[in-house]
């Protein structure tokens, strides 16, 4: 008897040490402050119900807000609450920084036991269809009209995927599409004078960039993280999608194993190392070894840490068919639980005073959603990263609206994988996946 | 007045038990009771009614095709694959170590348990992060040190990354971390056996050899088959090590991950725990079944 309690009380401590891992890991593996991937495996953690508790002041009404910014992006948020306390006497919003690797464990729980469930949170684009086919999300319309946000402030795809049934479900905070860093020096050195923008370039280029004499790569691609952002975009860009207009598995389609094929044979041509485990890419770019990387506007800070001259440009066109990027999209939702009128007034008047003042969160990096904030002076006088990441605004398609699309998706990144790596057929790949997935799907 | 004194005397030891027994009730038994109940039924997390599904969860466990199904045969594939190349080293290295220990100076001998033991206090982040550094295929200590003297210098091992190097990499890495553990309680077991046998050996002119295997290994008999019965649960469980290091897909996606996937990704508790509970009853049929083997001769 021993033996099996105290193999099931292990499930329980596992899951907290993965806890304290997923949260302690996050300096030195910038993927792990990326946002927008599908809720990581998480654990049981009795911090589930350490909640912000109420305000006692006397008139302040406090709002109760959740974010995932355990990372480098923390501050900025930080930044905006603060200033937005202090420029009114009504409301205190009260910011609790949840680990990012277990923000969605740490909500679901809360949401179960409904104990301290925030009053507004940040929530991935992406994870909103499930949460509002559970009918956990109070819609935005009513709030937004009050406290004076509107909807044209944001570009269609996001207020599109966030609308069900016409009733708009999330506030985007901003759009964090793929991007393409790339090293200046080694282009230089290179001759080459613009970043790529379709294959063929691409190819060129990276072919220029490798020195095999100097252990530097073209273009060091990804086998692992970063492909949950890479493969849709090329998949897209050759004119496929996840699933088809009947909701069924679709990307292992002939162009996504075009795109498979594609990204593999720039390992046979020789301009991307034979091996690449998890962040090899990001290190070899960071370390000045290869040319080019994919990876995500957050990753800005590590790279100015790391003193590279680099640039920014919107992905090439690496598909065949048009030009499109994957991105995934922090936004603010309320939860159903939040029900106290005066609450709610001050959660709108705290996302009326964000859509005009996140200028202080495009400072992380990123591209903020907020047309008013785009157009401004201080927007388009920032360095040249946010900017050419706007610029990808026009083409962006996210994850598909569908409910569980974290688990759903999951069995492709290991499959692929496996055909990065050259040890499984890409068409094979992608079938095992594909079945994987559509045993997900029959939830 | 005797039966006065026996009540008392009963009462202060259930006072003493009281604290353990509360907490034993709290983070164990009523989690386990509770954890059984979830498993019959549908419970995902973000529905606000979870409904009995008797022996579903189990069943479709069993159901070729479905996800659970896929996670619970993968899992135990990969966790019996690392219990059964890493039991033999924990004991036998474990044993090893504790054989080296006695044979030094007694002064040297307790530095030298603290050293082999520190591994031990280190957590799983710390013990991750450090092979993850030594066996990272590029730019990795060990690769690099092998290009250095021209052993698969264009062609990295993948480490981490391939089977079968993935599992010699957990293996070592789990060695460093826990063989502490194993190698205490042998130097325990070593010096419980009495000097006199083996005084007795040498007049006799036994080798060294036939010393450990006539004397010691059937005086620490017990003890071995505690190492190795504690050593296969202990296997058993593993998690952080493939979790944490490799990214070798399905080789190395131990039973522990898939049970994780499968309550915290696709929220379905239910389904988790009917494979938690099956995994805790298989665990505890293998160490009855070692139990028996291993003490038969007695």
């Amino acid at each position: 008897m021993m033996v099996k309690l105290k193999s099931l009380q292990m499930i329980g401590l596992t899951g907290m040490s993965l806890a304290l891992v997923i949260s302690g890991c996050s300096t030195n593996k910038p993927a792990n402050t990326a946002p927008a991937s599908a809720a990581p495996a998480a654990s049981a953690s009795a911090a589930a119900t350490k909640a912000p508790e109420p305000a006692k002041s006397g008139e302040k009404v406090t709002v109760n807000f959740w974010t995932p910014f355990s990372g480098n992006d923390g501050p900025f948020m930080k930044k905006i609450v603060d200033k937005y306390n202090a420029s009114q006497d009504k409301y205190t919003v009260k910011m609790t920084i949840q680990p990012n690797g277990d923000y969605y464990k740490l909500l679901d729980t809360a949401i179960a036991t409904k104990k301290g469930v925030p009053d507004v949170a940040i929530m991935h684009l992406d994870q909103t269809p499930t949460y509002i086919a559970k009918d956990l999300l109070t819609p935005l319309d009513d709030i937004a009209k009050a406290a004076g946000v509107e909807k044209s402030n944001f570009p269609d795809a996001t207020v599109d995927y966030a609308t069900k049934d016409g009733k708009w479900y999330s506030i985007p905070l901003d759009i964090h599409p793929l991007v393409l860093y790339y090293n200046k020096d080694l282009f230089a050195a290179a001759g080459i004078t613009k970043p790529p923008t379709n294959r063929e370039e691409f190819v060129e280029d990276a072919k220029k960039l490798t020195d095999s004499s100097k252990g530097i790569w073209g273009a060091a691609m990804p086998t692992f993280w970063i492909q949950n952002f890479l493969f849709p975009t090329i998949l897209f860009q050759n004119g496929g999608s996840f699933l088809d207009d009947k909701g069924n598995i679709a990307y292992n389609s002939p162009a996504g194993v075009e795109a498979v094929t594609f990204m593999r044979s720039l390992t046979t041509m020789k301009v991307s190392p034979p091996t690449i485990a998890q962040d090899g890419d990001f290190n070899l770019f960071q370390q000045g070894k290869s040319a080019m990387h994919f990876n995500g506007p957050w990753s800005k800070d590590a790279f100015d840490k790391a003193k590279i001259n680099y640039g920014v440009a919107p992905v090439p066109q690496l598909g065949t068919v048009k030009q499109a990027v994957f991105a995934g999209s922090h936004n603010f939702v309320i939860p159903k639980s939040t029900t106290d009128a005066k609450v709610l007034a001050g959660v709108g008047d705290f996302l009326k005073y964000v859509s005009a003042n996140s200028i202080d969160w495009a400072d992380s990096g990123q591209a903020v959603a907020s047309k008013v904030v785009r157009d401004s002076a201080a927007f388009k006088a920032m360095t040249q990263q946010q900017t050419e990441v706007a610029k990808e605004f026009d083409y962006v398609q996210f994850a598909p609206k569908v409910l569980n699309w974290g688990p759903i998706s999951d069995s492709i990144w290991s499959e692929l994988a496996n055909a990065l790596q050259g040890k499984k057929d890409p068409k094979q790949a992608l079938d095992d996946a594909a079945a994987k997935s559509t045993q997900a799907m029959k939830k | 007045m005797s039966t006065m004194s026996n009540w008392k005397s009963k009462l202060t030891s259930s006072l003493f038990i009281l604290p353990y027994f509360l907490a034993f009730l709290a983070f164990t038994l009523i989690p386990i009771v509770y954890g059984f109940i979830i498993s019959f039924k549908q419970y995902n997390l973000l529905d606000p009614v979870h409904p009995f599904v008797g022996l579903g969860n189990y069943k479709s466990i069993f159901t070729e095709g479905t996800q659970e199904n896929d996670l619970f045969f993968i899992g135990m594939k990969a966790t019996l694959k690392f219990v059964v190349f890493s039991v033999p080293f924990l004991v036998i290295v474990g044993l090893g170590f504790a054989l080296l220990l006695n044979a030094l100076p007694a002064k040297l001998r307790s530095f030298f348990r603290s050293i082999y033991f520190i591994p031990y206090a280190v957590s799983a982040t710390v013990m991750a992060v450090i092979w993850k550094r030594m066996f990272d295929v590029t730019g990795g200590f060990i690769n690099l040190l092998l290009a250095k003297v021209g052993i698969h210098e264009f062609d990295p091992i993948p480490w981490l990354l391939d089977s079968p190097f993935v599992w010699f990499a957990l293996v070592v890495a789990t060695l460093w971390w826990t063989i502490g553990f194993n190698m205490i309680i042998f130097v325990n077991a070593l010096n419980g056996v009495p000097e006199d046998l083996y005084e007795a050996a040498k007049i006799d002119g036994a080798s060294g050899w036939n010393r450990l295997i006539s004397i010691t290994l059937p005086s620490i008999r017990p003890v071995i088959v505690f190492v190795l019965i504690t050593s296969t649960i202990a296997s058993y469980n593993i998690f952080a090590q493939p979790n944490l290091m490799s990214n070798a897909g399905d080789e190395t996606k131990v039973l522990l991950m898939g049970i994780l996937q499968t309550a915290y990704t696709a929220r379905e508790i239910g389904s988790a725990s009917a494979m938690a509970i099956l995994m805790g009853l298989t665990i505890m049929i293998a160490s009855i079944i070692q139990f028996m083997i291993t003490n038969r001769k007695e």
